[in-house]
């Protein structure tokens, strides 16, 4: 038990991170283990990988670019990415300007997008905003149209970036079913959800998650700041990721139960009680089952990794996938 | 010559009517004809009169079965002509009667006793002389007038029997024959597996061996046999009764002769003997002079037994039961019986007769329905086969009791002596000591039933009596005699009879006539009663259950192809089972060779199927003029080497099939008799664009960014060159190449004539076209150039993919059909109800499915990277032409002027920096090849084009200390210092004052230049900070020693950063940026060094450039 505890170093920002993804009950303490141990399996494999990206570039240390690189092929995630890393220059640069009037902006990592889609920028004065028109520099990609040619032009204002502007579908229904949540909360209410979203594996415990996640013994012990802040970013999705699945597993589970009549008992009480539905809150948080049935289906491969292995006798060992 | 001869005469008189029998002279008539011919007529004769007799006696047949005892039926009409040819002959009684079974060839050997019987009366009685073939000829001769009635009721059924026996054995052999052709048709509308092959082969090989052991089992009383076949004397004789086995049958009519004229014929019986046997083919093994009827029975009792072993289901009766499989077997079954022992006595000749062949082989079958009683035993459905098979079969086996040739002889003689003197009947036993005495021993094999049973000594001296002799016969025998009261000799006749009843009777009513056998042997040990005990057991069984033990697991047809093709499919498999034997290639083993006979089998094969579709044609007509001639020999070199057929489909001899010739490539000539080339008529070029990409719409689309990344290229090249130029104060010829890409163009091959259809199979092309592809796709991707080992492994691993594409679509596509459902019946064909279980679509999409791609992929990639990367490049495009502009604007605007005339208002520093040489012709720096040109519109300038460097120095150098004090780094600028004149160096401090007058003196007066204003070769080269940051000797060496040693050390970029840094300093010292000044060594460089690394280390978003992520190179870092 004390190894567990010893290992669950991520208690409750692992439940403030579900429950920001949709989980209203509490989950578990087996379950936020189970998905701590899921992460840092996923960061260490990230790192793992970009220290051997960065050894082929010739290079000692990683760079964001290789992390970038890893996830490169889900779109929506590098789309976020970016826009993450633009706001996050966005407020580092009032910060500079302004100490005191940035300082609740660049605060809040999470919300940013968040503020975007909806469109609240309130809280940041028209000051600030202006400052963000100004400063905010886009993220290139190192494999963008940029790379292909050997001189490199100023941006034009002028030009929209239209990244941007096809926001994903897969973010704007997360945003959206955020928004949704957060429309009928009290004050309160929302200062609690407004504190789950600043939940970060990184933010302020940069020590414990270097440690965590193997620095030092899988990569360089001195990263970049950037790279600790993507790898929170990403630490975030993931578990966003898992849980939204494992609550689709749950779902499923529980339309199963209720169309084969599941326990009996319940389906009395459920019957009695059609008016009162018991809060949303008392629902049964996802159970370790559920978080691995998602951990599952999300490591179930394409056969795109296995092509080139038809016709041979080979095996196909599918290497750790990303979530 | 007379040998020639004999044929003919025979032949004549059996054709003309007998009325040539007793000239010689019709022989000579048709002396000329080819005695070949002759043959064949007599042959034709024979079969004819053999059809007519079959066809003749099968309508009486039926009435006629079972009145045993009856009155003579007519068909002694029908051979009216052969009681008249006789005439010589006295006994003509005894001819009527035997010439009633006409047209079989029991009949022929009348003949040939007739032949005989008057040689016998001319010439003293030979002693070897009675060798006739068959016992129904036997009798005649055997009649004696007295007995007659007797004599017509055992014999008249008997023969009838016979006939009817015959019937069904050629009725029998005709469905085999057919069934067999059917099979042989279904070889070309049926693919049969190969699965079966195998159990044929191991099957086929127990049977070798069976018969192997039988043989060398039987060696050793072989030679016995042989020696003493061989103590026979070489007797004088007529021909006819030498044994010339089957053969004797179509010759019989020459030998008839020969015996009619053998006074004429000058030539011992020995030499007769062998010229005959010369002439005759295929005498069979069984053939023994000593035995008669030896040699068909044995022919036929092989034959079925043949069959029997051939059958799928003999497979547990081939050999002894195990007593290890079955410890009890052996007190169940007291006499156990095998087809492997069958086959053993038979080669020992220790059958006597049909009936006890076919009571052996029932035997066999009784025995597992008697051991095996479980209803549902699978060996039990197999013996019932078998057994059904046997009755099919033994119709076959005609009904001859082997005789010896001694007692025959005597019988005849006996007859003969009836002929003459009527009571013979004793002197049969007289004859015999004579017949031993001469030392006519019969032959030792087998248990002789009939001669033991005669009371004779002899039976006692000739021979040994097998171990399987039967006791039986002789002792039914004797019964039946005893009954009859006849004549000891007349036994054979009786015995046959008894055997007829019982056995010659259709299959159904096989078992109570063994039955009756058994109860009126009551006491007879041995074989039978066990026998009919058993079967009556076995019987009542399999009575209950036939229906259901019968059920076949193949159908018919499969059935008789396994049947028909067994032997010959063994044989090729262990043909190549031996080639592989012990899983590896067995090189010592004899090749299987594609022979002469298999090529023409196959062809005629083919010529089979081809008439079967086309009925009416005849064989030889699709040959045409040449074909007969080409097939008739054919045929007869086929018979030359005497290949024996193969009853197998021609898939199982692939070697020797010969492939079909296409039809550009027959021999074919026009009426001059020249060849035509057919060859042109096939020839074709290779369509253009095989070879290149389609003209697609995505091909434009990637067509188009490829352009437009070449462009984009070129400008950016243009900006290189303009920032060079701004950078480096100097430039030289040729320093810069330009960048001129070219349109990407794909070349199609030459034009290509091939005369085959299908693809052009051709890897190294197909290669290279796919390479090229690759490399289109890696420049679409953004690689300018690229490594051709890069390049060599991806089209590697692509062809590897597209392989495994193509062969995943080749497994759909061939995914067994299923049935259609009505709604969907091709119209073209409205039999054929399968359709592909996949549809093309649904093909195609499992296909890219397992390969890992799918339509979205494919969608995104089209979208993502062709079309957005289409408009991003534009985008990209644009900016860089705005950049290029903004970049060479302060060379063209300014106080240039329309006319460029106030590029010269600037204090013309070119000229005194001596950059300006008007005798070299104009495009000196190559900016015009480079296009600049055009981007300053300087066709309309008067400027020329090596200022522009120039200009564009200082503009920039201009723009950049404007820059660098914007960035509030540096200090303001110092006053720059008046330069020394002769009008100023008074106020100089006096104690240089003199050294300043020397020096202007020495300049003509002019002004003094000074460190950063002179000229850049005369400048004295700048002291570098070392890493310590302190200057220790700022100048140790000679100038250019230094400038080349530090040229040495300076990689390119160092050296533009020199330049810029250069730049820098000249700029900032010299204010306004007319003059060129000297520059300061320790610029700007240091003071940009923090905020480089403040960039690597935090992203570089604030960056205005956007050139903020990673990698950013020294040259953009001076560009900001």
């Amino acid at each position: 038990m004390a190894d567990k505890d010893k290992m669950a170093k991520y208690r409750t920002e692992i439940q403030q991170m579900m429950f920001v993804s949709g989980e209203t009950g509490e989950p578990s303490a087996e379950t936020t283990t189970l998905i701590e141990s899921i992460v840092q399996q996923q960061v260490q494999e990230m790192l793992r990988e970009c220290t051997a990206l960065a050894t082929r570039r010739g290079s000692r240390s990683i760079s964001t670019d290789d992390l970038m690189m890893l996830i490169r092929h889900d779109k929506a995630k590098i789309s976020r990415l970016r826009h993450f890393l633009q706001w996050k220059d966005v407020r580092r640069s009032v910060k500079d300007n302004s100490d005191d009037k940035g300082g609740d902006a660049g605060a809040d990592i999470g919300a940013g997008e968040a503020d975007l889609a909806t469109g609240i920028v309130a809280g940041s004065g028209p000051a600030v905003e202006t400052g963000k028109k100004a400063k905010r520099a886009k993220v290139d990609l190192v494999w963008d149209v940029q790379s292909f040619f050997n001189e490199n032009v100023p941006a034009r204002d002028d030009v929209e970036d239209e990244e941007e502007e096809e926001m994903n579908y897969a973010t704007l229904q997360r945003l959206k079913n955020a928004d949704e949540r957060t429309k009928n909360m009290t004050r309160e209410e929302y200062v609690h959800w407004s504190d789950c979203r600043q939940a970060s594996f990184t933010f302020r415990k940069g020590k414990r998650f270097k440690e965590w996640a193997g620095f030092g013994i899988i990569t360089d012990s001195k990263p970049n700041d950037d790279i600790i802040d993507i790898l929170g970013f990403l630490t975030f999705e993931i578990v966003q990721t898992l849980t939204e699945e494992a609550l689709k597993v749950k779902d499923a589970e529980d339309l199963y139960k209720k169309e084969t009549g599941g326990e009996q008992n319940r389906r009395k009480r459920k019957r009695e009680s059609g008016l009162f539905d018991p809060p949303e809150e008392a629902r049964e948080p996802v159970q370790p089952g559920h978080v691995q049935e998602a951990y599952r289906r999300l490591q179930r491969g394409n056969n795109k990794s296995r092509a080139m292995l038809n016709f041979t006798r080979n095996i196909h060992r599918s290497a750790l996938k990303l979530v | 010559m007379l040998r020639l001869r004999t044929p003919n005469m025979s032949d004549d008189g059996a054709m003309s009517n007998g009325s040539a029998n007793n000239s010689g002279e019709g022989g000579d008539t048709m002396g000329e004809e080819d005695p070949r011919a002759a043959l064949f007529r007599e042959r034709f004769g024979l079969t004819e009169a053999r059809l007519m007799a079959a066809l003749g006696d099968g309508k009486k047949d039926g009435c006629r079965d079972g009145m045993n005892l009856g009155s003579r039926p007519p068909p002694e009409i029908s051979t009216v002509v052969d009681e008249l040819r006789p005439a010589i002959t006295p006994k003509k009684p005894a001819r009527t009667i035997d010439e009633d079974d006409y047209g079989d060839d029991d009949e022929e050997n009348d003949d040939e006793d007739e032949r005989a019987s008057p040689l016998f009366s001319k010439s003293a009685p030979n002693p070897g002389a009675l060798a006739l073939l068959d016992p129904p000829s036997l009798k005649v001769p055997s009649l004696p007038t007295p007995s007659r009635t007797a004599i017509e009721r055992t014999s008249t059924p008997s023969s009838e029997q016979v006939k009817s026996s015959d019937d069904v054995r050629k009725k029998l052999q005709q469905d085999k024959k057919a069934a067999e052709d059917a099979a042989r048709r279904s070889f070309q509308t049926l693919f049969y597996t190969l699965e079966n092959d195998r159990d044929a082969m191991l099957e086929q090989q127990k049977l070798d061996e069976l018969d192997q052991q039988v043989e060398t089992e039987m060696s050793g009383q072989t030679i016995v046999a042989i020696n003493n076949g061989a103590v026979a004397p070489a007797q004088q004789g007529t021909l006819s009764t030498t044994n010339l086995g089957a053969s004797s049958l179509t010759l019989k009519h020459l030998i008839a002769r020969i015996d009619a004229k053998r006074n004429l014929v000058h030539a011992t019986d020995a030499q007769l003997r062998s010229l005959i046997s010369e002439v005759r083919k295929n005498r069979s093994k069984w053939a023994n002079e000593d035995r008669i009827g030896q040699e068909e029975l044995y022919e036929s009792m092989e034959k079925v037994l043949m069959e029997l072993k051939a059958t799928e289901h003999a497979h547990p009766f081939l050999q002894r039961v195990n007593k290890r499989e079955a410890p009890d077997y052996y007190t169940v079954i007291k006499h156990p019986m095998d087809i492997g022992t069958m086959m053993k006595k038979l080669k020992q000749l220790q059958y006597k007769s049909k009936k006890e062949f076919v009571d052996d082989l029932m035997l066999i079958w009784s025995n597992c329905l008697t051991y095996n009683r479980d209803p549902a035993h699978y060996l039990r459905k197999k013996a019932l086969y078998m057994k059904k098979e046997t009755e099919k079969l033994v119709p076959l086996i005609p009904d001859i009791v082997v005789r010896d040739r001694a007692e025959v002889e005597a019988e005849e003689r006996r007859m003969r002596n009836g002929d003459v003197d009527i009571d013979g009947a004793e002197d049969s036993d007289d004859e015999e000591p004579i017949m031993a005495s001469r030392g006519r021993k019969a032959p030792t094999k087998g248990g002789k039933g009939t001669t033991t049973a005669r009371k004779a000594p002899p039976a006692g001296l000739e021979g040994t009596p097998g171990p399987e002799s039967k006791p039986s016969i002789p002792s039914l025998n004797n019964l039946v005699s005893n009954l009859k009261n006849e004549f000891l000799r007349a036994d054979s006749d009786a015995s046959m009879e008894v055997s007829l009843n019982g056995f010659s009777t259709p299959p159904p009513g096989t078992l109570t006539p063994i039955g009756l056998n058994g109860t009126l042997r009551s006491g007879a040990p041995g074989s039978q009663a066990d026998y009919s005990e058993a079967d009556g057991t076995g019987n009542s069984v399999s009575g209950l259950t036939l229906e259901t033990e019968d059920a076949d697991l193949d159908d018919l047809e499969y059935k008789t192809w396994k049947q028909v093709t067994k032997k010959d499919r063994a044989q090729i498999a262990a043909e190549r089972n031996r080639l592989f034997r012990g899983d590896h290639l067995n090189i010592e083993e004899p090749a299987i060779l594609r022979t002469k006979a298999g090529m023409r089998r196959w062809l005629r094969h083919r010529k089979h199927a081809l008439e079967e579709d086309t009925p009416e044609e005849s064989f030889s007509a699709p040959d045409g003029k040449d074909g007969v001639e080409i097939t008739s020999s054919e045929t007869l070199a086929e018979g030359i080497e005497g290949e024996t057929e193969r009853q197998v489909p021609d898939y199982y001899d692939p070697v020797s099939a010969i492939p079909d010739l296409s039809d550009r490539l027959k021999w074919v000539t026009d009426s001059e008799g020249q060849v035509i080339d057919q060859v042109e008529e096939f020839i074709r070029i290779v369509p253009k664009g095989y070879f290149t990409s389609p003209d697609s719409v995505l091909t434009k689309k990637m067509n188009a960014n490829m352009r437009q990344m070449q462009d984009t290229r070129k400008i950016c090249a243009k900006i290189g060159i303009v920032k060079q130029m701004q950078l480096q104060s100097q430039m030289y010829q040729n320093q810069f190449q330009k960048y001129d890409p070219q349109p990407f163009v794909e070349v199609d091959i030459e034009p290509l004539v091939v005369s085959d259809d299908g693809p052009i199979m051709s890897p190294y092309v197909c290669r290279a076209a796919l390479q090229r592809s690759v490399g289109k796709i890696f420049y679409h991707a953004g690689f300018e150039e690229f490594q051709p080992s890069a390049l060599d492994a991806v089209t590697d691993i692509a062809g590897n993919f597209f392989t495994n594409l193509v062969r995943t679509l080749g497994a759909y596509r061939e995914a067994p059909k299923i049935k259609a459902e009505e709604s969907i019946v091709i119209p073209t064909s409205t039999s054929l109800s399968w359709k592909p279980r996949f549809t093309r679509e649904e093909t195609v999409l499992h296909c890219l499915h397992e390969n890992g791609v799918d339509l979205e992929a494919i969608e995104g990639y089209v979208k993502e990277d062709v079309d957005r990367l289409g408009s991003k490049l534009a985008i990209m495009h644009d900016r860089m032409k705005s950049h290029l502009a903004e970049l060479l604007r302060p060379a063209l605007d300014g106080n240039a002027g329309a006319d460029g005339a106030g590029a010269f208002n600037d204090g013309s520093e070119q000229f005194v920096g001596g950059d300006f040489a008007e005798d070299i012709d104009e495009d000196f720096f190559g900016f015009k090849e480079l296009g600049l040109d055009k981007e300053f519109g300087l066709a309309s300038l008067s400027v020329p084009l090596h200022l522009l460097q120039n200009r564009m120095h200082n503009a920039f150098q201009s723009q950049n200390t404007s820059n660098v004090s914007t960035t509030g780094v540096l200090m303001a600028q110092p006053p720059p210092y008046e330069p020394v004149t002769i009008r100023n160096v008074t106020s100089q401090i006096g104690l240089v004052q003199e050294w300043f007058l020397a020096k202007l003196r020495d300049n003509n007066d002019e002004p003094l230049l000074e460190d950063e204003d002179l000229p850049v070769k005369q400048r004295f080269p700048k002291p570098r900070l070392p890493p310590t940051g302190k200057i220790s000797s700022p100048r140790k060496r000679p100038l250019r020693e230094q400038q080349q040693m530090a040229r040495k050390k300076r990689k390119l970029d160092e050296g533009k950063d020199d330049n810029n840094t250069n730049a820098n300093g000249s700029g900032s010292m010299n204010g306004n940026g007319v003059a060129k000044g000297l520059g300061k060594p320790i610029g700007k460089l240091k003071l940009e060094m923090p905020g480089q690394k403040e960039n690597q280390t935090v992203a570089e978003p604030e960056k205005d450039d956007g050139s903020a992520v990673g990698m950013i190179s020294p040259e953009s870092i001076g560009a900001v």
